[in-house]
């Protein structure tokens, strides 16, 4: 008797670390999603700058103040970013798939708890 | 053809399965309903944008005119060069452009919105007749089960 208690308590931390671990993927996938949007942003800036010929005049909203830029630092600042999110991207991507391992583990490790429980509740049953 | 192979596929799947499948399909025409919205007020506003260069381009220097402040704020001024505007390319940067590199600038993310909007178009079409076709072999064997008794 004793022995069920403890398994369905066991069945409920590691349902509740399921939960926590599901709720964590779904941050991953919001975080994802808005640093993809931002990459793809800063390929438009890139494109329109690289279209640019040396004299062109590149302004940057710094607050409420536009204030004159170099093209070749404008340049320079939008590539760094854009290194910088794909690093962020490939960083997510990793941590995603170390999440979802423990995910699909958890999943088993609480199945086959479930099954142990019924194993001994039908054992308890006929006895 | 490819139709028809896979409606046998989606036949063999089960009653659960198959729901799982159909709720899974509309959610996902949903968000590609979105998205094509979200384009088409995209290209409408780029659109009002270009005809407003190209009404600002009829407009000769010293023309007087009334400069918005807020939006209900407005001051009367005098058109300066109207050769010059300043492009918002996005992520805080602005170009300065000719009148005729901006109008290119309007067209140019006009036509790469239109051809994103085919192309998810597609997929959307796509995705609607998957969730269909869900549909009606979900409903053909909920109606084989019931007459049953």
């Amino acid at each position: 008797m004793a022995a069920v208690k403890e398994l369905q308590r066991d069945l409920e931390n590691k349902a509740n670390d399921l939960n926590k671990l599901q709720k964590d993927i779904a941050k991953n996938h919001q975080v994802r999603k808005k640093y993809t949007i931002q990459l793809g942003e800063n390929e438009l800036v890139l494109k329109e700058l690289d279209l640019l010929n040396e004299e062109a005049n590149v302004y940057k909203l710094i607050g409420p103040v536009l204030v004159k830029q170099d093209l070749a630092e404008a340049n320079a600042n939008v590539r760094k970013r854009i290194d910088y999110i794909s690093a962020e991207l490939k960083r997510l991507d990793a941590t995603l798939q170390d999440l979802e391992e423990k995910q699909n583990s958890k999943k088993e490790a609480i199945f086959k708890l479930q099954q142990r429980i019924q194993a001994l509740q039908a054992g308890k049953g006929k006895a | 053809m490819a139709a028809s192979s896979s409606r046998m596929e989606i036949e063999k799947l089960s009653l659960e399965q198959l729901r799982g499948l159909k709720e899974q399909a509309d959610l996902e025409v949903n968000l590609f309903q979105d998205s094509l919205n979200n384009i088409r007020t995209a290209t409408a506003r780029l659109e009002i944008a270009s005809s407003a260069l190209h009404d600002l381009s009829l407009r000769p220097q010293g023309k007087k005119m009334l400069v918005p402040l807020t939006a209900s704020l407005y001051v009367p001024g005098t058109l300066d060069d109207a050769e010059k505007v300043l492009v918002d390319v996005g992520t805080g940067y602005f170009i300065e452009k000719t009148m005729v590199e901006g109008k290119d600038y309007c067209e140019r993310k006009i036509a790469l919105l239109k051809s994103n909007y085919d192309q998810l178009l597609e997929v959307a079409t796509k995705k609607k007749s998957i969730a269909d076709e869900a549909g009606a072999v979900l409903q053909a064997k909920l109606k084989q089960l019931s007459p049953a008794h």
